[in-house]
């Protein structure tokens, strides 16, 4: 399923959106990196923007802040530049800095008046205030993320672009990021890119599929899991599994059946009505001993794949 | 913490301060004496052979100065030059400035100036030094000339920065920057073979500080004086101008 991804309408009486592309394209000596690119983001969304590595993912980002320019196509700002903030996948700062310096100059470049509080602030916000004052040549690759958020908190952007912004930390930072983004919905529009696709399940509203430079679709995220996805099953079964496995395979409203684990089967099926009432019976007749069956949660990584694949 | 006192502070803690006095103050040093005794120095290696040179004078004690920190000394403002410089390297430092200010100039400038003060200071320091042992050493220098010697050789090293400023423009990385602004200091004297332009060229400001010591009209100056002053200006011109279309 590749249909090219259209501009939704805003609603009347909505807000118009934040950003807003058209027919965006860029190509690098003759390779195509963005092509016919029509992004909308509507304000106060957590946009994910998701797409294999070379979909072109930072290269739109980039575009976007005005990092690189665009070969085709105009992108349309509804705030200034100096309300957009970027955090790169890896932020590197002067190594001579503390921590605190960094934010501080974070503000002034964006025309903001001094302020320690908010400087303590947004060093606070992302677990930082202990290493404050330690000259950030010494952070480890987690710290400077965190520190990179500092230094867009700091400008109180209406606009928040993260480039793959949970990709080197380790669990935990990686947790304080995800609440930390959805602590922001409704009131900074943010636009991430990621290709963990469970963060962006879990903290995106809206979402954006990339691949070779194209956006195959864009919407709220409960459209892209309710319309796109086959529907599936989970069932739980004590072993072996091997006969059942060949009896569900032979069935003909079966699509794919997939090992999960040791005990468990992800069923999907051609349609819900016909797994409502083979499934039981399919099982029964292979002998199966069963212990649950449930509808298979749909997951983003399921939908980008039948996407993508 | 506006961009000012960062350049501020890149030249306090990457010690590139010390770089420049350093070199600077040793050269103003060490010239004097070398002019001074360098009859001796020149007799203890020369073995049977006699060694007669003539008299040294003050300017002889500034032309050992100048001959060794205009390369030595340059090459080390070069190289602090563009590590401020190298603005777009690397690319997520680049982004963090460039995605926050539009307009290159705003982070051209600080840069541009703090380096300059810093090598015009550390130059005037190397050359009181070089002034002190002068006459100590060798004889008195008319300060009138000394002053105004030392704001064209300044004014050359203005120039230099700026060269560096349009390499950086071309390249990103420091090791590339320094040797493109390097031969263009090289390259432009040679602009001097062509004889018309011989007494235009900003190098001419390099033999400037001794030239008036020994009485050269200053209005010989005003000509490559202003060349340089035109030259550093468009070259920053042109820096900025490359600079603000550069893609990361």
């Amino acid at each position: 399923m590749t249909a090219a991804a259209s501009p939704p309408a805003p609603a009347a009486g909505a807000a118009p959106p934040i950003v807003t592309t058209r027919g965006l394209g860029k190509v690098y000596a003759g390779v195509t990196a963005l092509a016919d690119v029509d992004l909308v983001v509507p304000r106060g969304a957590v946009y994910g923007l998701v797409g294999p590595n070379g979909a072109g993912k930072t290269t739109l980002l980039s575009i976007l802040v005005g990092l690189r320019q665009a070969t085709s196509g105009s992108v349309d700002l509804a705030v200034g530049p100096e309300r957009v903030a970027l955090v790169p996948d890896t932020p590197s700062f002067e190594p001579w800095l503390t921590a605190r310096e960094v934010v501080a100059l974070a503000r002034s470049l964006v025309g903001l008046a001094p302020s320690a509080e908010a400087v303590s602030s947004a060093l606070r916000l992302t677990r930082l205030a202990d290493a404050a004052d330690r000259a950030c040549g010494g952070f480890s690759r987690g710290m400077l993320q965190r520190l990179g958020l500092a230094a867009a908190m700091v400008g109180e952007p209406t606009l928040l672009v993260l480039d793959e912004p949970a990709a080197a930390l380790d669990p935990a930072g990686r947790r304080d990021v995800l609440d930390l983004v959805a602590d922001l919905r409704g009131r900074t529009t943010v636009l991430f890119s990621s290709h963990i696709l469970a963060d962006v399940q879990q903290v995106c509203d809206t979402i954006g599929i990339l691949r070779g430079g194209r956006l195959l679709f864009q919407g709220p995220t409960r459209d892209l899991l309710a319309g796109k996805a086959a529907p599936a099953f989970t069932v739980r079964l004590r072993q072996p599994l091997d006969g059942v496995v060949a009896a569900l395979e032979a069935a003909h409203w079966v699509h794919v059946v997939e090992r999960d684990g040791l005990d468990r089967l992800r069923v999907t099926v051609a349609s819900v009505d016909l797994a409502e009432s083979e499934l039981v019976r399919t099982l029964a007749d292979a002998g199966a001993r069963v212990v649950g069956i449930a509808p298979a949660e749909v997951d983003l990584e399921h939908v980008f794949l039948e996407l993508t694949g | 913490m506006s961009l000012w006192r960062l350049e501020w502070l890149r030249l306090l803690r990457t010690r590139s301060w010390i770089a420049l006095a350093a070199v600077f103050l040793f050269f103003g040093l060490l010239g004097p004496i070398t002019a001074r005794y360098m009859e001796q120095i020149l007799q203890r290696f020369a073995g049977e052979v006699s060694v007669i040179l003539p008299p040294p004078t003050p300017a002889s004690g500034l032309e050992q100065y100048l001959g060794n920190v205009m390369q030595i000394g340059l090459l080390v403002v070069l190289a602090v030059a563009a590590g401020a410089l190298a603005f777009d390297q690397p690319v997520e430092r680049a982004a963090f400035y460039r995605s926050r200010v539009r307009r290159v100039g705003r982070l051209l400038a600080p840069r541009v100036a703090v380096v300059t003060l810093a090598t015009i200071a550390a130059f005037v320091v190397g050359t009181l030094g070089a002034w002190y042992e002068t006459v100590v050493l060798l004889g008195d220098l008319p300060a009138g000339a000394m002053l105004l010697g030392m704001l064209l050789t300044s004014l050359y090293l203005a120039f230099a920065v700026a060269v560096t400023a349009a390499a950086a423009s071309f390249v990103r990385t420091p090791l590339a920057i320094v040797p493109i602004a390097a031969g263009v200091l090289i390259a432009v004297p040679l602009l001097g073979l062509l004889g018309a332009l011989r007494d235009w060229l900003p190098s001419v400001l390099l033999g400037s500080l001794v030239g008036l010591v020994v009485g050269v009209p200053p209005v010989e100056y005003l000509r490559p004086a202003l060349v340089t002053l035109g030259a550093a200006a468009g070259l920053l011109w042109l820096a900025a101008a490359r600079l603000e279309r550069r893609e990361l």
